[in-house]
C-alpha cells in the first residue's frame, strides 16, 4: 500500500518538479543579519577617590584566650636554634583589651558592577623557623603570592583549598620563591607543611581589594570604598565567620564598626 | 421514408470537453495530492531536514561570528604576533641559509660533471693495469717491471679539465689520478654534510610552527571560522535526502530486525549525530539550536562522543542500542516502534542503558552506563538474587551444592566398587583354573586403581569446596545465631516493620499475617544454636569506641545517625538502633572477627557440628580456615560466618569499646512487647514451610534450611519475554488504556509492556493480586516489597529490559580475551568486598570515606591510598600476600602492614586463592602491566653511589626520611608515609621514579610534594643543595635514590638514623 503511494507521489513529483523549480523555487536566504560582535564583559565601574569612604573598626574576642601550646621543633635542629624560647602555636594571639589578631575581615558583598584587577605586586609568605611569616596571608583573586623559604631545612607548601585548585611542592634552602596565584574567592585555604606538622598558615583569597589581616591590635581600615552598603565579614581560624554586618557609607564617609568574637564559641577545627 | 441514420457517433456529435475538463481536473487534484503528501505527509523527515538546516546554519552563524571576533582579537595580540614573528624569522633564515646550501650543491654537482669524463676515464686505465699486474706470474720479474712502469705512468698521467669555481666561474686545471680520486671523495663527503644540514635547518621553522599551532589550539579551541563558514554554506544548501546507516554483520540478524542486517534511517530525522554534519569536535544541545522543549526535535549530537569511539555507527547502527525500528519513516512513533507489533521499542530516556546490557551482561561495571552499573549494585546488595538466579551474578551455593553432590555420587561409587572388588576376589578365589582366577583377581586389581582415581577427584572437589565455601556470602544475617545474637522480642517487631525500625533496611517488606510473623519467629528461635556461647565480656568506652568506629574506616560501609543526620556508606547496615537488638557479648565477637561462627557446618552431613562430634574422634574444638576438614569424615566444612564483613584486627578492648558504643545506639523509649509463643512448639513446623515459600533461605543461613534453592523466576532472559507471558491480571485493560493502578494517567499512554510490568511490580509487587480473591495467604503473590526508589526502580527496570536472549552476533558480545577480560573478573569481587567504599580504583571515582567530615581538608591525608595505579606500582606477588593478611605479620596484626600511621585500617577479608589471584590481575590489567610478571633488573650501586645517596637521604634539603616511617618508635609517631624498607618487596622501580619525581600527577592531593627533582637536559637531578660527594656526578639522581631504597636493609636504615645530617648546603 505504501509502495503504490510512493510511486504516484513519484508520478506527480516528476511531472511537476520541473514547473516548481522553473518558478524558482523560492529558496529563502537564511543568512542571518549580522549580530553585534562579541564583546567582552564590558569593565566595570571603578572607585572615584573623590568620594570614597572608609570602613575601620577593631576586631576583639570576648572572653579569656585559650592558652597556646609550645610547639616542639625538636625534629628540626636547624629551625630550633633560631628560637630562644620554645615558640607557641599562633592559633588565638590577642592583644591588650581582647584585640585579636589574624583575622581576615572583608567586604563579603554590596560591590557589584565594580570591577578589580589583580594588583601586579605580589603578596608574601615567609617560612622562617620553620613558621609562616605571616601566618594568615590575604590576597585577591588572580593575585600572585611569593612563597619564600629562609630556613635551612626542605619545606613543602601544601595549601589543601576546597574550591581552589590542589598544589603541593617543595622547596628546598636558597631555592627561589615559588609563585603561584589562586583562581576563585576562597576564605581561608589552609596550608601546611607535611615535613614539619606544626606548620600552619591560611591564605585568604579575595575577589575585591577591601580586606585586611588584623595585627594583636586588633585593627583594621578598608579605605577608599565607594559610598554603597556592605556586608563586612571577619573571619578567624578558631572562630570562623563572624555574624555579618551591614554598613552604609555615605561620600567621604568612614564607619567604625567591631567585631567580637565569644571565646567559648571555638569550633575546635 | 425516413433515412437510415447511423447510431449517434459520439465522435461527431458528443463534444469531449466536458470529460476531458473533468479528467484533467481530477488529475491535478491527484497530483496536488501527492505532492502534499509527499512533503508533509509520507515523508516527516523532509520538514526535520529543512528544520535542521535552518536552525543549525543559523547557530553556525551565530558561532562564525563570534569565533572571526574573537580570532581577530586573537591575531592581533602580542603573544601570537610573537610567535607568528617567530616563524617567519625561523623560516626567513632557514630560507637564506638553504640558498646559500643550494648554491654550494649545485657547484659541487657541476665540479663533479666537470670532472666526471677525467675520472672515470684515469680510473678505467688505473683499474685496468691494475688487474693486469696482478694476472702476471710473481717469477716474471721483467714483464711486472714493464706493467709497473706503464701504471705509474697511467698515474701520473694528466687531464685538462674545465673546473667551476665559485661565483659562476671556470678555469681550466690539471688533475692526475690520485687528485681526481680524493676530488671525487671530498665531493661526495661535502654533499652528505649539505643533505644534512639542510636537514637541521627546516626544524627551528617546524618548531616555530608547531609552537604556534599549539599556542592557538590552546587559545582558540574548536573550529576555526573558515571551518564554520564552509560548514554553514553547507548546511544552507542541506541535501535533503534519506540518510540510513547499513550494518550487514556475519551470522545473524541484528536485534531480530530481519534476516538481511540491519538497516537504520534515523539519522534522516535525527541529523546532529551524523559526524558529517555536526564534526565529532563539536557538541550540539538542544539549548545551542534554540529548542529547548520536551518535545522539540531532537537535532542533537550524540550526548557521549566518547562512548562513540568504541560504538562507531557503521558496526552498531542505533536500533542495536536504542531499540526501535530503524527502517520505519512514516511517522515518529513507527520510526520509534511504540507501536503494538513492534517488539523492540525505542528505550525511554530513563532506560536507554538497557542497550548496554544486551552486549554487556557479563560486566558487573561497564563504563559510560551509570544507571545499569547501579542496577546490578542493587541487585546483589539489596538481595533481588538471594531469589532470582541470573547468569554471571554469585552463584557459589550452587556450584557448592553440585560440587556436594558430585562427592556424594563418587563417595557411592566408591562403595560399589568396594563391594565389586570383594566379590571379584572371591570369584578369583574360587575359581575352577588360574586362567579364570587370574582373570578376576586383574579386574579386581583395575577396579582398585580407579578407586584410587576417584579418590583424587573427591581431593580436587574438596579444594574447590574449600574456596567455595569461603566465598559464599549471604545478603542477610546467619539466622541460626539469633538465639545468642539478637533480644527475642525484637525479631516478630522486625519482621513485621522493617522499614520502620531502620528505613535504609534492604530487607524486602513481605505481606504477613501476624499469625505467620509468629510462626516464622518460633521456628527462627527453635531452630537456632543455643551454644557454645561467646565468651562474657566486661563492659567497654563507649566514648573510645566512637573515635574507633569513626577513625578505623566503619563507616566505609555502614552508616550511622537517622534522617538528616546519617553518616556514611549503604553497602552495609545502618548501625542507629543496633543497641535495641543485639546481645552485647555476641557483639564484641562480630566487631573482633564477623567470621567466627560458633558452630562449623558440614554441607556434606548437612548439619552443624559441636564439641561432641569433635570429641569423638579425640579432637579440640578448632575450626577455621587452616582447619577446615571435618573430623567425621574429612571434607570441607563452612568454618566461618558467610558474610562479606571482614576482620579490623582490632584488639579485645578496641572491640569492646566499639560494642559498647553501638550498644548506646537506641531510642531511649524503645520497648517491645514479649514473644513467648517462640517457644511455643507447636508453631515451629508451619514456621519452617512459611520460610520456605517465601524463601527467606535466599538471603539468609537457616537452620534445616541450607539446601534451599532460589523460589523465584530466573531473569537472566527476562526482557525477552513475551508480554502474554506476564500476568497483568486485572489492569490488562488499564494497562492499554493507559490507567495506572493508582487511577492516574500514566504520562507516558498505555503501559502494557515490560517496562511497564517491572516498574509497577517493583513499585507494588503485590499490585497484581489487586482485586483476586485469595482467602489463604499462601496463595498471594509472594514477592516482598523491596525497599527501593524511585531511580532504583528505573535502573532496576533498565536491567531487565536489556536483559535479554542473546540474539545479537556473538561478536557483539563484549566477553573479551584479552587483559579486559581481568578487569572484567575482578569487578565482581571488588564491588562484592565494597573496596570502593574505602579506596578510589577507577580514574575519577569517589569513595565512601572520601566524603565524611573526618577526612576532609587537611584530614585527605588520612584516607587509604589511592589505587588507580597499584598494578604499576607494585609487585604482584607481593600484592597477593598483602591481601591475604594486609598487616604482613602473623603476631603485630592490629595495624596495617604498609602503612601503619594509618587509622584507617585494610581489613582482613578471608578472600580465597580465587578471589586473591582475580584481584592481582586485574589491578595489574588496570595497569596494562604485562603477564606474566617479571621484576626489573636495577643496576648495583657503586660504592661510592652508595654514600652519595646515604648523605642525600639524610641532609636537611631532602626531608624524606622526616615523613616516611624508620622503624623507630619515636620518629614513627609523626610518620606519614611508609617504610622505605617495604620498597624493595613491595614496589616497581619504574613506578617509584615516577612517583618521587612527580606525586601529585598520580595521587593528585597527596602530602608527598612534588618539585623534589627537576629535570636537566635528560636526566633528572635533585633541586636542593647537594651534598660534595655529587660533584662531578653525571648519573640520573631520582634513578640513584630509587637503586638506593631497592637496595635498603634494616642494618643501613638502622646506620642512618644514627648518623648527624651531613648540611645540605655545603657542597654548592
Amino acid at each position: 500500500m505504501k509502495n503504490s503511494k510512493f510511486g504516484m507521489s513519484l508520478l506527480a513529483t516528476g511531472l511537476f518538479a520541473l514547473a516548481l523549480v522553473g518558478c524558482g523555487g523560492s529558496k529563502t536566504d537564511t543568512s542571518s543579519e549580522t549580530p553585534a560582535p562579541a564583546a567582552n564583559a564590558p569593565a566595570g565601574k571603578s572607585v572615584d577617590p573623590a568620594t570614597a569612604g572608609e570602613v575601620t573598626g577593631t576586631v576583639k574576642l570576648d572572653g579569656a584566650a585559650p592558652k597556646m601550646k609550645n610547639i616542639s621543633m625538636a625534629a628540626e635542629p636547624s629551625c630550633a636554634k633560631e628560637h630562644t624560647t620554645p615558640p607557641a602555636s599562633e592559633e588565638v594571639i590577642t592583644g591588650d583589651g581582647g584585640t585579636l589578631a589574624n583575622a581576615v575581615v572583608y567586604v563579603k558583598s554590596g560591590l557589584d558592577g565594580y570591577s578589580f584587577p589583580a594588583p601586579s605586586a605580589p603578596a608574601k609568605i615567609e617560612q622562617k623557623g620553620c613558621q609562616y611569616h605571616p601566618h594568615v596571608v590575604a590576597m585577591e583573586v588572580g593575585q600572585n603570592i611569593d612563597v619564600v623559604n629562609d630556613d635551612q631545612t626542605t619545606h613543602n607548601i601544601h595549601p589543601i583549598p576546597t574550591v581552589n585548585r590542589e598544589w603541593n611542592e617543595s622547596q628546598p634552602p636558597g631555592a627561589a620563591p615559588i609563585e603561584k596565584n589562586f583562581a576563585r574567592e576562597e576564605i581561608a585555604i589552609p596550608v601546611k607543611c607535611n615535613v614539619h606538622p606544626w606548620m600552619k598558615a591560611y591564605m585568604a583569597v579575595l575577589s575585591n581589594p577591601y580586606f585586611q589581616v588584623t595585627d594583636k591590635d586588633g585593627k583594621f581600615d578598608l579605605k577608599n570604598l565607594p559610598p554603597g552598603t556592605y556586608t563586612v565579614v571577619a573571619w578567624q581560624e578558631l572562630y570562623g565567620t563572624s555574624d555579618p554586618q551591614t554598613i552604609t557609607i555615605g561620600p567621604k564617609e568612614t564607619k567604625n564598626v567591631t567585631f567580637t568574637f565569644k571565646a567559648s564559641a571555638a569550633a575546635g577545627d | 421514408m425516413p433515412e437510415l441514420l447511423p447510431p449517434d457517433d459520439p465522435v461527431t456529435s458528443r463534444p469531449m470537453a466536458g470529460l476531458v475538463l473533468i479528467s484533467v481536473f481530477l488529475l491535478m487534484l491527484t497530483v496536488a495530492w501527492s505532492l502534499y503528501n509527499e512533503f508533509f505527509g509520507l515523508r516527516p523527515w523532509r520538514t526535520y531536514q529543512n528544520e535542521f538546516s535552518k536552525v543549525y546554519s543559523k547557530y553556525l552563524d551565530d558561532q562564525y561570528q563570534g569565533r572571526k571576533a574573537a580570532e581577530q582579537k586573537f591575531f592581533a595580540t602580542p603573544e601570537y604576533q610573537k610567535l607568528l614573528a617567530d616563524v617567519k624569522t625561523a623560516t626567513d633564515s632557514a630560507r637564506s641559509m638553504d640558498q646559500q646550501i643550494s648554491q654550494q650543491m649545485d657547484l659541487l654537482d657541476r665540479q663533479r660533471a666537470a670532472m666526471t669524463e677525467a675520472f672515470q676515464t684515469s680510473r678505467g686505465k688505473v683499474g685496468a693495469l691494475t688487474y693486469q699486474l696482478e694476472q702476471i706470474d710473481e717469477k716474471d720479474t721483467s714483464a711486472k717491471k714493464s706493467k709497473l712502469d706503464e701504471l705509474n705512468a697511467a698515474k701520473a698521467e694528466t687531464y685538462d679539465v674545465m673546473w667551476p669555481v665559485e661565483g659562476n666561474k671556470i678555469e681550466p686545471r690539471k688533475f692526475i689520478y690520485q687528485q681526481l680520486n680524493d676530488l671525487f671523495t671530498s665531493i661526495m663527503t661535502s654533499k652528505a654534510k649539505l643533505v644534512a644540514q639542510r636537514g637541521d635547518l627546516d626544524k627551528p621553522a617546524k618548531d616555530a610552527q608547531d609552537t604556534l599551532n599549539d599556542y592557538v589550539k590552546e587559545q582558540l579551541p574548536g573550529l576555526a571560522s573558515k571551518d564554520l563558514y564552509t560548514l554553514s554554506d553547507s548546511m544552507k544548501n542541506l541535501d535533503i535526502r534519506l540518510r540510513q546507516i547499513n550494518v550487514n554483520p556475519s551470522g545473524t540478524s541484528i536485534n531480530n530486525l530481519g534476516g538481511a542486517g540491519l538497516v537504520d534511517r534515523c539519522q534522516s530525522c535525527h541529523l546532529g549525530t551524523d559526524p558529517l554534519l555536526v564534526p565529532v569536535t563539536m557538541t550540539l544541545t538542544k539549548a545551542d539550536l534554540g529548542m529547548a522543549k520536551d518535545n522539540d526535535a531532537p537535532y542533537t549530537s550524540h550526548p557521549d562522543p566518547d562512548m562513540m569511539k568504541s560504538h562507531p555507527l557503521e558496526k552498531f547502527g542505533c536500533s542495536p542500542c536504542h531499540g526501535g525500528n530503524g527502517r520505519a519513516l512514516d511517522t515518529v512513533e513507527k520510526g520509534h516502534g511504540r507501536y503494538e507489533h513492534w517488539l523492540w521499542p525505542l528505550y525511554y530516556p530513563e532506560n536507554f542503558e538497557a542497550g548496554c546490557q544486551q552486549c554487556h551482561a557479563s560486566d558487573m561495571v561497564t563504563e559510560h552506563a551509570p544507571v545499569l552499573n547501579k542496577a546490578k549494585q542493587l541487585y546483589r546488595e539489596k538481595g533481588c538474587i538471594g531469589c532470582h538466579r541470573f547468569e554471571g551474578f554469585d552463584n557459589q551455593d550452587e556450584q557448592l551444592v553440585s560440587a556436594q553432590q558430585a562427592i556424594t555420587q563418587l563417595e557411592n561409587q566408591k562403595v560399589d566398587d568396594r563391594l565389586q572388588i570383594a566379590q571379584l576376589n572371591k570369584k578369583g578365589d574360587a575359581a575352577t583354573d588360574n586362567a579364570t582366577a587370574n582373570n578376576y583377581y586383574a579386574e579386581a586389581t583395575n577396579l582398585t586403581v580407579t578407586m584410587s582415581g576417584i579418590d583424587a577427584k573427591v581431593d580436587s572437589l574438596d579444594q574447590r569446596s574449600h574456596n567455595l565455601l569461603q566465598e559464599i556470602k549471604k545478603v542477610g544475617p546467619d539466622l541460626k545465631e539469633v538465639r545468642m545474637k539478637i533480644h527475642k522480642e525484637w525479631i516478630p517487631y522486625w519482621i513485621g516493620h522493617t522499614r520502620d525500625f531502620r528505613p535504609t533496611t534492604k530487607m524486602p517488606q513481605f505481606r504477613l499475617q501476624d499469625d505467620e510473623i509468629q510462626a516464622i519467629s518460633a521456628y527462627l528461635w527453635q531452630s537456632a544454636i543455643t551454644g557454645p556461647e561467646p565468651p562474657k565480656q566486661t563492659p567497654g568506652d563507649a566514648v573510645h569506641g566512637k573515635v574507633l568506629f569513626e577513625e578505623r574506616g566503619c563507616e566505609a560501609c555502614h552508616s550511622i545517625g537517622e534522617g538528616a543526620n546519617m553518616l556514611g556508606g549503604d553497602f552495609a547496615a545502618n548501625l542507629s538502633r543496633v543497641g535495641e537488638k543485639d546481645n552485647y557479648d555476641y557483639l564484641v565477637r562480630w566487631i573482633l572477627n564477623p567470621r567466627t561462627r560458633t558452630r562449623p557446618y558440614s554441607p556434606f552431613e548437612k548439619r552443624d557440628l559441636g564439641p561432641e562430634d569433635y570429641a569423638k574422634h579425640d579432637l579440640p574444638f578448632v575450626f577455621d580456615l587452616d582447619h577446615s576438614k571435618s573430623p567425621d569424615d574429612g571434607h570441607e566444612l563452612m568454618v566461618q560466618q558467610p558474610t562479606v564483613m571482614p576482620s579490623l584486627r582490632l584488639t579485645l578492648d578496641d572491640a569492646r569499646d566499639i560494642a559498647s558504643f553501638l550498644e548506646t545506639q537506641k531510642h531511649a523509649d524503645a520497648s517491645y512487647a514479649s514473644a513467648d509463643f517462640m517457644d511455643d512448639p507447636k508453631l515451629k513446623q508451619h514456621g519452617k514451610e512459611l520460610i520456605q515459600h517465601y524463601g527467606c533461605a535466599g538471603c539468609h543461613e537457616i537452620s534445616g534450611l541450607e539446601d534451599e534453592g532460589r523460589i523465584g523466576t530466573e531473569l537472566t532472559n527476562e526482557g525477552s519475554k513475551p508480554i502474554e507471558r506476564l500476568d497483568f491480571a486485572l489492569y490488562t485493560e488499564d494497562a492499554k488504556l493507559g490507567v495506572l493502578p493508582d487511577g492516574s494517567k500514566s504520562p507516558r499512554g498505555a503501559w502494557y509492556d515490560l517496562k511497564g510490568f517491572f516498574e509497577n511490580k517493583l513499585t507494588d509487587p503485590a499490585v497484581f493480586d489487586h482485586g483476586k480473591y485469595k482467602p489463604d495467604p499462601i496463595d498471594r503473590l509472594r514477592m516482598p516489597k523491596p525497599n527501593v526508589t524511585k531511580e532504583d526502580i528505573d535502573a532496576l527496570t533498565t536491567f531487565l529490559l536489556g536483559s535479554t536472549d542473546p540474539s545479537l552476533p556473538a561478536e557483539y558480545m563484549y566477553k573479551p580475551a584479552d587483559q579486559r577480560a581481568a578487569i572484567q573478573k575482578g569487578w565482581w569481587i571488588i564491588t562484592k568486598y565494597n573496596c570502593i567504599g574505602c579506596h578510589q580504583v577507577d580514574i575519577g571515582q569517589k569513595s565512601v570515606l572520601m566524603g565524611l567530615p573526618q577526612f576532609q581538608g587537611e584530614n585527605k591525608q588520612n584516607l587509604p591510598p589511592v589505587l588507580t595505579s597499584e598494578g604499576a606500582r607494585v609487585s604482584p606477588e607481593w600484592l597477593k600476600g598483602f591481601l591475604a593478611n594486609p598487616a604482613l605479620s602473623t603476631t603485630d596484626v592490629n595495624r596495617d602492614g604498609v602503612r601503619s600511621y594509618l587509622q584507617v585500617r585494610m581489613p582482613t577479608f578471608f578472600l580465597s586463592d580465587d578471589e586473591i589471584r582475580a584481584l592481582v590481575l586485574f589491578f595489574e590489567a588496570m595497569s596494562s602491566q604485562p603477564q606474566p610478571f617479571i621484576p626489573q633488573k636495577l643496576t648495583p650501586l657503586t660504592t661510592a653511589e652508595k654514600e652519595m645517596a646515604r648523605q642525600l637521604f639524610t641532609s636537611t634539603s631532602a626531608p624524606c626520611l622526616k615523613c616516611h616511617a624508620t622503624g623507630d618508635p619515636a620518629h614513627d609517631k609523626t610518620a606519614i608515609a611508609p617504610n622505605f624498607l617495604f620498597a624493595k618487596d613491595r614496589l616497581q622501580p619504574a613506578w617509584t621514579e615516577r612517583w618521587i619525581t612527580n606525586p601529585a600527577l598520580i595521587a593528585p592531593g597527596t602530602a608527598m610534594p612534588s618539585g623534589l627533582f627537576k629535570r636537566d637536559g635528560d636526566k633528572w637531578v635533585f633541586s636542593g643543595p647537594l651534598p660534595p660527594s655529587f660533584k662531578g656526578y653525571t648519573g640520573d639522581q631520582a634513578d640513584l635514590l630509587v637503586r638506593y631504597m631497592f637496595e635498603l636493609t634494616p642494618e643501613e636504615q638502622r646506620s642512618l638514623l644514627g648518623r648527624t645530617p651531613s648540611g645540605g648546603g655545603a657542597g654548592k
